[in-house]
């Protein structure tokens, strides 16, 4: 950790999830610093930015125009240099296989985005707790999944 | 197959006892031929011996007449005594010469007779002196007295020579008599036996012909059967056959073929040119091209062309053709040619509605999605906003709008249980791959565990049965015991601790109700039972159908798809569930999977 | 071809310590993984010098005294769940306070400050990703492994597993499974 605070980064289009995401962030009490992007485009040029700071852990809305949280998660995923980035699937609804798949291309954890802001916050502050428990107990990072 | 082989080896069986029977008539036929030869030929030389013997008897009788004339006239002195005595001698002759002739093929008697004749003219001779003696009454006198007794003693050796001669002959005819007496003797013996032989051989064969005859007359009808049926079957099944003979180069057409053509049966002559006349001006080509092949290869892979009938109507034919070798080495082709055109049309039809299926299963998925993705999105939202109401604004809202809130809550609530129950029955489906061998009571805990909450609001207990492994879809089976679970938690008793049992054991398929045939012959059967309000027996089969729910939906907070999940599910692995219930006292729930 | 490596960090960080501190020339004593006694007054420059070093090689100088104490906690636990098979016979809470000199309520509190996690969560996860790296690196069955971490039942298992993921142990061997394939195919 150079920093002393966890950098999350999401990419969704819908102005209503940005806006949930942002206040929960603001309501938990975890020191965090919170990037938004509207689409996977715009997310990747971000990304691509040589020596731009990397999030710790990057949200992925799964049904993006342009491009979708799919081909982000591949495109990052044939990166090395986005290798610690822990990425976080952020979707409304998938079906099973959906969700097995995208944990075989590399996600880390699959959140089906919840209908009560409570709930959000929990499900938020729980990625961020296991994140940094990964990153600090040199816990085995291949082996990090988990679906909320 | 059986008969037809023993019939061949039969026939080839009925021509060796021919050959053989007819060589037997031969053989018996020369035998008879000698036999009555050699009998004919001793009948000749009893006749030779007795014409000998005659001749010779004559002979002695002559001599005998000349001599008694003799002494008659030497006592009487009279000359007619002398008159056979002169006729005698012109016997002797004329017997001597037969006697020469009859026995020219034995030199012996040759010689004999010889003899004979010697001794005879002697005698003669010594008659004349005698008589000459006699005549001029010289009766005393030594010469007279000598040539008599001379006389005598030549009669007496010329009746020797006779006997001797007679004996002779006696003696040839004898031993041929003895040679041929033995031969006709065995003869009858012979043909006795070859006739018995003949009559057996005769006997057999007649069996055999007679078996061989009514096996080829049950093949026969059984032929003429078939025949039937195959003329039956070619009209039914809209197939005809052919034959083409490779040697002669030749066709033949059943009628049925005709029929197809849309012609008279055999109403033009079978051959490659008038068959083609029909075929569709697209695919003579083809056909044709094919048609060679088969000439030159001698056989005719699966073949597709079209025909165009007199009428104009277009038929699809298909034709199959195999070498076939008769036992006689004609090389011929059997030949099928189907008209297909009905297939066809199944098939487009099928092609068509299949593209429909497809085209209607994509509207689905993407209804799917649509209701996975778009109805939820906002509903989520929905639900979102107002758990910010309520934590932010609770102090600006009225009672009123408190209780609004509520119903607005409650409301998108239920719309969420019905797009996820919905979306759970769609995604409901079978698929192979996702079977795998599955630890069903772990299963069952992970179902408990949603449960988890409501169990211990309502203090259920649930108890359930060790379960073994089977090969199942994993999420549908946790999915099968998480909504047979909170059913019986749902429609629970006021207040009586809701009891679940879980129990497992095994069916035989014959004990299954409602089950008539099953490939499977055993089921896992496992139990859910319960304690809650049960449900009139009357419904048990409704209670399965989509919608469908016996309570209204303020008493129970049921979407009516949770048990129509089931159902697909149990389906969905090949089995069946059936519902029991009573009123008042709990329902059972009864799921069989087949035990493979 | 990709070959799967698993290396062992803390004597990875050790060498790294040792040789960086050795080429400044500081007398220390290494007590414990993430603790260095130095046995001299060292000057700053050496110091800061000794921070920038570190810092390129990713670690971290921890200065606050909490963050120590649970780090010692997390060591202690970690040795706990991987190391030791009897451990689980005296209670957790027991075990901490006994080698960490401190009542459990403080460490306990003291904890959850620094971490956001209880420690009770942090053995449920210390015990989980053992699960899975026994998941992941052995040949052995759920049942094996349920015995191995003591669990009462592999249902037990199965069912901390997945409230701690989200996930079932067998989804989590098939994605592994289909991860690694994924990536043999590219290469």
């Amino acid at each position: 950790m150079q920093e002393d605070y966890t950098y999350v980064v999401l990419a969704d289009d819908d102005e209503d999830d940005r806006l949930f995401f942002v206040e929960a962030f603001e309501e938990l009490k975890i020191q965090t610093r919170v990037d938004i992007y509207k689409d996977g485009v715009a997310l990747m040029d971000a990304l691509n930015v040589p020596d731009s700071v990397l999030p710790n852990i990057l949200f992925l809305d799964l049904n993006m125009p342009k491009k979708s949280g799919l081909e982000c998660l591949i495109e990052i995923k044939s990166n090395n240099r986005f290798k610690d980035i822990a990425i976080a699937i952020y979707s409304t609804s998938a079906s099973e296989e959906d969700i097995e798949n995208t944990f075989v291309q590399g996600a880390n954890i699959y959140i089906k985005k919840p209908s009560d802001f409570k709930i959000l916050k929990k499900i938020l502050s729980d990625v961020v707790t296991i994140n940094w428990q990964y990153h600090t107990n040199g816990l085995d990072k291949d082996n990090f999944l988990l679906r909320l | 197959m059986m008969p037809f082989k023993s019939i061949y080896y039969s026939e080839r069986f009925l021509k060796i006892i021919f050959g053989f029977s007819l060589f037997m008539v031969l053989v018996m036929g020369g035998i008879a031929y000698k036999h009555i030869r050699q009998l004919s030929r001793s009948t000749a030389d009893v006749q030779h011996n007795y014409e000998v013997h005659l001749e010779l008897e004559k002979l002695l009788s002559a001599l005998k007449d000349a001599e008694s004339g003799k002494r008659g006239f030497i006592i009487s002195r009279d000359s007619t005594f002398l008159e056979p005595l002169l006729l005698s001698s012109l016997e002797l002759d004329k017997n001597m010469e037969h006697l020469k002739f009859l026995t020219k093929d034995n030199p012996e008697q040759q010689k004999n007779i010889a003899e004979l004749k010697a001794k005879i003219v002697k005698s003669l001779d010594i008659f004349k002196k005698t008589l000459d003696l006699a005549a001029t009454d010289n009766l005393n006198s030594p010469e007279f007295i000598a040539g008599f007794r001379e006389g005598r003693q030549t009669m007496n050796s010329v009746r020797f020579k006779i006997i001797e001669m007679t004996t002779h002959e006696s003696d040839v005819l004898g031993t041929s008599k003895e040679k041929s007496s033995k031969n006709i003797s065995n003869t009858p013996m012979l043909l006795y036996y070859v006739l018995i032989l003949s009559l057996l051989i005769l006997l057999l064969t007649y069996l055999q012909n007679s078996k061989n005859l009514k096996v080829l007359k049950e093949k026969n009808e059984l032929l003429e059967t078939f025949k039937k049926s195959t003329t039956q079957s070619e009209i039914i099944s809209k197939h005809g056959n052919w034959i083409w003979h490779i040697e002669e180069n030749t066709f033949e057409y059943s009628d049925n073929l005709y029929r197809l053509l849309g012609e008279e049966p055999q109403s033009f002559e079978a051959n490659l040119a008038n068959y083609m006349d029909f075929v569709h001006p697209d695919d003579v080509d083809k056909l044709t091209e094919q048609v060679n092949k088969m000439m030159e290869n001698e056989d005719l892979p699966f073949i597709h062309y079209r025909i165009i009938q007199k009428n104009g109507s277009i038929k699809h034919f298909k034709a199959y053709g195999k070498l076939l070798i008769d036992s006689d080495g004609h090389k011929k082709i059997l030949g099928t040619t189907a008209d297909i055109t009905d297939e066809i049309e199944n098939y487009r039809l099928i092609e068509k509605r299949n593209l429909e299926l497809e085209r209607s299963n994509k509207e689905l998925s993407s209804f799917n999605y649509v209701a996975s993705h778009d109805l939820q999105e906002p509903l989520r939202k929905i639900q979102t906003f107002l758990s910010r109401l309520e934590e932010k604004e609770q102090d600006h809202l009225s009672n009123n709008g408190k209780v609004y809130i509520e119903r607005i809550k409650s409301s998108s609530t239920r719309m969420r249980s019905l797009i996820d129950d919905l979306l759970q029955f769609s995604r409901t489906n079978r698929s192979e791959e996702a079977l795998e061998d599955s630890n069903i009571n772990i299963l069952l805990e992970t179902a408990k565990h949603d449960l988890v909450e409501i169990i211990s609001d309502k203090r259920a207990r649930i108890s359930s049965d060790f379960i073994p492994s089977m090969k199942v879809i994993p999420f549908q089976i946790k999915q099968l015991f998480l909504n047979l679970m909170s059913n019986s938690l749902k429609y629970s008793r006021e207040l009586t601790a809701p009891v679940i049992t879980i129990t497992y054991s095994q069916t035989k398929a014959s004990d299954l109700p409602k089950i008539k045939y099953s490939k499977h012959n055993l089921y896992h059967t496992i139990t859910v039972k319960d304690n809650g309000i049960g449900f009139d027996q009357d419904y048990a089969e409704k209670i399965f159908i989509l919608f469908n729910r016996l309570h209204n939906k303020n008493e129970y907070s049921g979407t009516g798809i949770g048990l129509s999940i089931c159902k697909k599910i149990v389906e969905n692995h090949n089995g069946y569930i059936t519902a029991e219930g009573d009123i008042n006292n709990g329902s059972i729930f009864t799921i069989y999977l087949p035990l493979s | 071809m990709k070959i799967f490596i698993k290396f062992d960090f803390t004597q990875f960080c050790s060498t790294i310590l040792d040789e960086k501190l050795d080429e400044l020339n500081i007398k220390y004593r290494m007590l414990n993984f993430g603790e260095i006694e130095f046995l001299e007054p060292v000057p700053p420059d050496k110091l800061k010098a000794f921070d920038a070093i570190l810092d390129t090689y990713g670690i971290e100088k921890i200065e606050n005294q909490k963050v120590i104490l649970v780090q010692k906690i997390k060591d202690t636990l970690i040795d706990m769940v991987f190391n030791t098979n009897d451990a689980i016979n005296v209670k957790s809470s027991v075990y901490l306070s006994d080698k960490l000199g401190h009542s459990y309520g403080y460490l306990s509190n003291l904890f959850s400050e620094v971490t956001y996690t209880s420690i009770e969560n942090f053995i449920i996860l210390q015990r989980i990703e053992y699960a899975k790296s026994l998941i992941t690196n052995t040949g052995l069955s759920l049942t094996e492994i349920a015995f191995r971490l003591q669990y009462s039942s592999v249902a037990h298992l199965s069912t901390q597993f997945k409230n701690t993921t989200g996930i079932t142990p067998t989804a989590f061997q098939r994605i592994i499974a289909k991860r690694r394939e994924l990536k043999n195919n590219k290469d």
